[in-house]
């Protein structure tokens, strides 16, 4: 056995990752240990890349091609947002406004039919903008001012009316829980830039959790190292992330080394766990996140003008009617931190909204204003900052919801303010930065914005896309789970949306 | 009306649909379309079904979901009732609600049509509202039409092949009662000194794998006690059974634990997470009935029969004597009381929100309790297991004498007087103290009220600042809490149950009766029920679920529970899929082990405590948990290829060739960080501790005089939704949300647990706390308190490189400290607190071999 690195040394991120197996002393016969060990995984499939694979750290790992994109920023608009109110204008539903429509619905589509109205046009003006013309709704006048840089999809339909398994399908493309969310996949496929911090951050809404709360961004059958870590935007970013009384550095340090020697006796008695060595990882990584972790989100670092163009700072005339929705301030925040985790090599950065914003079943006139106050301007300074920075190129964001809503009008409890109910069957999504055809719409749907019509998009194809973006092929990527190959995409035979790919 | 047709035309024949279904989850091409579009093709494909006509079956749905509320079996204002052809009729007094084939001339029609009825401004307080255009138009139709009525008898279990579920479905392997298996002759000589020996070993040599080598004494203790008490042994303990020459001394310590009331502690929250859990309204009464019942080896059958029925099982209202098994019977229907509840607020207490509660209760039965995902039935019929939609509703129906979306007891806790009757018409019912007479009864409300008041006014006094919270809360722990239980009770008057089409509560299909699932019923005999005794005002219905889920040759009930206490004790059920024994689900990887198990189970009275003893006695309980190289370079060269995902390859690890080394669960690591400091109070039973939220979200369970309680006994939320958390150590290692139980916990290894274990104040002190124990303990001398350390944290002394690390780090901890100035004695504290503090981070100290 190799003798092992002295405990405190400071080492360089490949000697960091040799320590994790360092009680088994070598590839080979790590290989060999571990075969068995992760749910099942240990049985040999076709030759290829992933049936070597035993060992599960966030080491970097090569992507199958090329990747356009090295890190990936989510913003999951909880709720369902209107796409007829936002990026697919309806110029016949202001013509049809005010005629009856339900009987040509699903049935299923809606809550309570009682409660459904006519066609609805929507409250808002929609203009082209920027060299592509794309159409927005007035309600995102920052991102129109962005909108070359992003490919908007029309067309995309799920397969759920609900909330939770609207959820869990666009994050893990399955309508149940305990499946890995793409954020989970992502790192098992690439791992991580930074040793210093998790490779998949979740910044979550200080107003309150999404619907499925930590479930979003649960890594399912993969490997705990693979789950999502939850950041906190304000006041301490991670609880505990130093002790309330702080002790002299060298009683620290002589402890932690300690513990380190401990551990290393513990595993190096137990080969083939690489549970312990998720441990050691998680021990190593909140050691150096003590540091790193405040370094990152210190938004004191920034500029005036920076915090300006997000919308730090800022309120919202507007509150949420049908769910309380904050003005930008927080959500900027969170907007710059992704900026500075992605900046520090962190592979995943998902930004949530509190509960399901986007859920207007009435008052969606305001609350669709609210929700563009709390996000838009936020959401368009991180697309001109990482362009400034020159990190849009090789940074994908993506924006989506569960789902889209009805063009007919809901009345919900006798609200007489409108709103609209769920619909499966059509919403819009878009994507920006590494890898995307700036300016582009794809698809369409029906007159009315109903259905997806044309060059449909389903939630197995955009999953798949956004893999693409990021080397990583979708059958390629996979878990061997009780002998069955596990993908991100199932057994549904995605295309890859290359319409809006450079 | 061709809606109705529609429940049983959805399925044309489970083969077809099984094999669409296989077709869909293996060779997609595209992906699905929305769910009730798969259904919505095969409807209309149907529906050319011009012979259905309205008939009663499509009105009394409505009126159900309109009027009965007050024109049904509660209140019949106006002297009216609604809820059949002759009760409208007769009518009220305005005289006839109905007049056949004059739908202008019906009342009833009159007034919907005007927006009547249900008055708007009642519609809330009732919870129904007021018909749509479509129903009225049905209404209008059927009345048109005469009021045609058709034979009720349309769903009953009958005696006639059933249509929907074939003999083929039926011979599933979990769908076929346990086969008793020709008991293999365990050889004498060890390791096949038991049965389950014999079943895992062969497995094992058939894949050229061979039982590992048996655990030495000191793991074997450490193993035993987690997983019997959840707790570490204490030194005196283990040296007990070092000590003890006696062959059979391994069999006494399992049995000295299986009387510890520790046990109860350890297995009842087991059973907890299955039922959802959660720190409810005087829900806290179940929880220690759950307790008590492990405690008292309580045989499962009985459980189940209480849990499911305990209401149907003794005339309750009636009996002359409250037992403590009166009152058990009604605290353990608290099993069906748990899923998150919110009829008791004004505004969602609407058919669609009752219909979420019963849906998931019976998503909690089925899925704890038979091992089955029935819950898709709901909307469709199940797309794997052969469980129809019109299946699932009859389950509904079994539960409809106390769970009836058309005829709901809110959450409402009853503030009158104590009775000592209990009264049927309370959701929340009084709770009776056993043998206790009403002088007694009349002394504890006085004590309690006088108690109360005196704490009632501190906590009005000191509510005005923020600061004050802790101590309110504190306070607020020492209320006593009235008499009252939470329970479920069956009012004997349930209204007909009809399959909601979609799952829809609006979209009423077929009539159905209450039934057992089809496929594990032979399909041809109807489902008995009765009420439970002569004369009684009660369905029965429970009862007899209950009835035949005990039975000795039902498929399911021994099985999943037996392999669920299987799995808690070797780290992997012999099924994996715990909640899903259907076609989903994984196959046994030990299918006679199984078997000749779920029969021993039976034989031996449901007593799971010998459960745990065939188990724990077994050679392959006793195995090292350490992978032995030359086995796993061996087994890699034997694997054979893959085949199909759901046959019979399996991990080579669920073949049971070592035990697998456990990480604490949250409550685990929780209470033995208390146990190991001494700081651990062990008060069992009553209100839960209350949880402290800090500003940064940092959530702790408040202490008590003592220390702290085990983590059974703190508030625990179902979710951690609306700010309201359970405490952060446990929801960072992996205690769950119950959405709306939690039938297998999940294993996460994150940064964050380090953090809290190295920074969290209260973990500190702990650490503190232990190092005191030590000194206290092991005096000054490092080297004695260094081994005291691991004997108390880790149930064994240290190795000489353990203890070398050990001394030296201690040894540089005094130099360290020293520099700041504190003196010797305060530099030695620090020291070996830090140590101690380090002790509890190690990987030794949470996993358990």
């Amino acid at each position: 056995m190799p003798t092992q690195p002295p405990a405190t040394q400071n080492l360089s991120r490949r000697g960091f990752f040799e320590r994790l197996t360092d009680g088994i002393s070598g590839a080979a016969l790590a290989y060999l240990l571990n075969m068995d060990l992760y749910g099942g995984s240990g049985l040999l499939a076709a030759e290829n890349e992933e049936s070597v694979r035993r060992v599960y750290d966030l080491k970097p790992r090569r992507s199958h091609f090329e990747p356009k994109a090295q890190a990936v920023i989510h913003f999951f608009m909880n709720g369902g947002p209107s796409q007829m109110d936002l990026f697919d204008p309806k110029p016949m539903l202001d013509k049809h406004h005010g005629e009856p429509y339900l009987e040509k619905l699903d049935v299923a589509d809606v809550q309570d039919p009682e409660q459904a109205g006519a066609l609805m046009r929507s409250p808002f003006k929609f203009t082209q903008h920027g060299q592509s013309g794309i159409w927005l709704s007035e309600t995102l006048p920052h991102l129109a001012q962005q909108v070359d840089d992003i490919a908007v999809i029309r067309s995309m339909f799920t397969t759920t009316p609900e909330h939770g398994l609207g959820c869990f399908k666009v994050h893990s493309g399955r309508e149940l829980p305990g499946y890995p969310s793409i954020g989970s996949w992502t790192v098992y496929g690439l791992g991580s830039e930074s040793e210093n911090l998790p490779a998949y951050v979740v910044l979550e809404d200080p107003m309150g959790p999404p619907v499925n709360g930590s479930q979003g961004w649960q890594p399912g059958f993969l490997p705990p190292v693979y789950q999502g870590t939850q950041v906190r935007s304000t006041g301490s970013p991670l609880l505990n992330l130093r002790p309330e009384v702080e002790e002299p550095s060298e009683f620290v340090k002589v402890g932690s080394d300690l513990l380190r020697r401990l551990d290393r006796i513990h595993n190096r008695n137990r080969p083939g766990e690489p549970r312990l060595d998720a441990r050691i990882t998680g021990y190593e990584l909140a050691a150096r996140m003590q540091i790193s972790a405040t370094e990152a989100l210190d938004l004191s670092q920034e500029s005036q003008q920076t915090l300006d163009m997000y919308g730090v700072g800022e309120s919202s005339p507007y509150q949420g009617r049908e769910h309380p929705i904050d003005g930008p301030d927080s959500f900027a925040r969170r907007c710059i931190m992704a900026r500075r985790l992605v900046e520090r090599g962190v592979r995943f950065v998902q930004i949530y909204v509190n509960t399901q914003i986007w859920d207007m079943h009435a008052h969606i006139e305001n609350d669709i204003k609210a929700a563009c106050r709390k996000t838009d301007k936020p959401i368009a300074g991180l697309i001109r900052d990482l362009k400034q920075r020159g990190l849009l190129d090789s940074t994908l964001l993506i924006w989506n919801g569960e789902f889209g809503r009805l063009p007919i009008a809901q009345f919900q409890n006798q609200k007489p303010d409108p709103g609209r109910d769920h619909n499966p069957h059509a919403f819009s999504v878009w994507m920006a930065g590494g890898g995307i055809k700036g300016g582009t719409v794809y698809g369409a749907t029906d007159e009315l914005g109903y259905s997806s019509v044309e060059n449909r998009v389903s939630v197995a194809d955009w999953h798949a896309t956004i893999l693409h973006l990021l080397g990583l092929h979708h059958e390629k990527l996979f878990f061997e789970r009780a002998g069955f190959e596990e993908k991100l995409t199932s057994t549904f035979e995605p295309r890859i949306v290359a319409e809006v790919l450079n | 009306m061709s809606q109705r047709s529609r429940a049983l035309a959805v399925r044309p024949g489970l083969f077809t649909v099984i094999l669409l279904s296989a077709l869909a989850s293996t060779s997609c091409a595209a992906e699905e379309s929305p769910r009730h579009e798969i259904a919505g093709t095969s409807v209309d494909a149907n529906v050319s079904l011009s012979e259905v006509v309205v008939n009663n079956h499509d009105i009394v749905p409505l009126m159900l979901l309109h009027c009965t509320v007050c024109h049904g079996v509660r209140k019949q204002e106006a002297g009216l009732d609604l809820r059949t052809k002759q009760s409208m009729l007769k009518g009220g007094k305005s005289g006839p609600a109905m007049v056949p084939g004059k739908p202008d001339e019906s009342l009833l029609l009159q007034r919907a049509r005007a927006g009547e009825m249900p008055p708007k401004k009642r519609e809330v307080e009732a919870g129904v509202r007021q018909m749509s255009q479509r129903e009225l138009d049905l209404l209008t139709q059927w009345i048109a039409l005469g009021a045609p009525e058709v034979d009720p008898s349309t769903d009953v279990a009958g005696t006639k092949v059933d249509p929907l579920i074939s003999n083929e479905d039926r011979q599933f392997w979990a769908f076929r009662p346990p086969r008793s298996v020709k008991l293999p002759i365990p050889n004498p000589q060890a390791p096949t000194r038991s049965p389950i020996d014999v079943f895992i070993l062969r497995k094992l040599k058939s894949n050229g794998l061979n039982l590992s080598p048996a655990a030495d004494r000191l793991i074997m203790i450490r193993r035993v006690y987690f997983d019997l008490t959840g707790l570490p042994p204490e030194a005196e303990e283990i040296k007990r059974f070092l000590a003890d020459p006696d062959p059979l001394a391994y069999e006494k310590l399992i049995d000295r634990l299986l009387v510890s009331p520790r046990y109860g502690e350890r297995w009842g929250r087991y059973w907890l997470d299955l039922t959802g859990y959660a720190d409810w309204t005087h829900a806290y009464r179940y929880r220690d009935y759950v307790i008590r019942s492990f405690n008292s080896d309580k045989p499962y059958d009985r459980l189940l029969l209480e849990q499911l029925a305990g209401d149907e099982l003794v005339d309750t209202e009636n009996v002359p004597v409250v037992t403590q098994q009166v009152t058990d019977n009604l605290l353990a229907t608290g099993f069906l009381r748990m899923a998150p509840d919110p009829t008791g607020a004004r505004l969602s207490n609407f058919v669609s929100h009752r219909v979420e509660v019963i849906a998931d209760e019976i998503k909690i039965f089925s899925s704890s309790v038979l091992g089955l995902t029935i819950g898709c039935a709901r909307c469709h019929d199940h797309k794997s297991d052969p469980i129809s939609q019109r299946d699932y509703y009859r389950l509904v129906a079994l539960f409809k004498g106390a769970f009836d979306e058309h005829d709901w007891l809110p959450p409402r806790i009853d503030d009158g007087p104590n009775r000592p009757v209990l009264v049927k018409e309370l959701r929340v019912l009084p709770y009776v103290t056993p043998l206790a007479g009403p002088a007694q009864l009349e002394q504890e409300r006085l004590t309690r009220e006088a108690n109360n008041e005196a704490l009632e006014k501190e906590i009005e006094s000191l509510q005005a600042a923020a600061e004050t919270l802790k101590q309110v809360k504190l306070l607020q722990a020492k209320v006593l809490p009235k008499p009252q239980i939470r329970a479920l009770f069956d009012r004997g008057t349930p209204s007909p149950t009809y399959i909601q089409l979609r799952g829809d509560p609006m979209s009423p299909g077929d009539w159905v009766q209450p039934a057992v699932p089809s496929v594990l019923s032979n399909g041809e005999t109807p489902f008995d029920v009765k009420p439970p005794w002569p004369g009684a005002t009660k369905t029965g219905r429970r009862l007899a679920l209950a009835r035949w889920l005990i039975q000795p040759d039902h498929p399911l009930t021994s099985r999943v529970m037996i392999n669920r206490i299987w799995k808690h004790h070797f780290g992997t059920g012999i099924v994996t899929t715990l909640g899903n024994f259907g076609q989903t689900g994984a196959r046994p990887t030990h299918p006679e082990l199984l078997d000749w198990l779920a029969l021993e189970f039976i034989r031996q009275g449901w007593s799971m405590k010998a459960m745990h003893r065939l188990m724990m006695t077994s050679s392959t309980y006793r195995q090292s948990s350490i992978a032995d190289l030359g086995l796993r370079i061996a087994d890699s060269k034997t694997r054979t290829p893959l085949s199909n995902p759901r046959s019979t390859i399996f991990n080579p690890q669920s073949l049971f060739s070592r035990m697998p080394l456990r990480r604490m669960e949250a409550e685990v690591l929780r209470d033995t960080l208390m146990l190991v400091s001494g700081r651990l109070d062990e008060t069992p039973y009553g209100p839960p501790d209350p949880v402290l939220e800090r500003k940064d979200g940092l959530a702790t369970s408040l202490a008590t005089e003592r220390g702290w309680r085990r983590s059974i006994y703190v508030v625990q939320h179902s979710t951690n939704r609306n700010g309201q958390h359970n405490p952060t150590i446990l929801e960072t290692f992996d205690f769950p949300d119950m959405t709306p139980n939690c039938l297998e916990r999940v294993e996460s290894t994150v940064a964050t647990q380090a953090l809290h274990l190295l920074n969290d104040t209260t973990i500190r002190e702990l650490a503190d706390s232990f190092a005191e124990r030590v000194s206290r303990e092991a005096g000054s001398e490092s080297g004695r308190q260094i081994e005291q350390a691991y004997w108390i944290a880790l149930s064994r002394g240290p190795t000489t490189e353990e203890n070398d690390a050990c001394l030296e780090a201690l040894e540089v901890l005094k130099r360290v400290a020293a520099k700041t100035g504190v003196n010797r004695e305060e530099a030695a504290r620090q020291a070996l607190a830090k140590v101690c503090h380090m002790l509890l981070n190690s990987a030794a100290f949470i996993y358990i071999d």
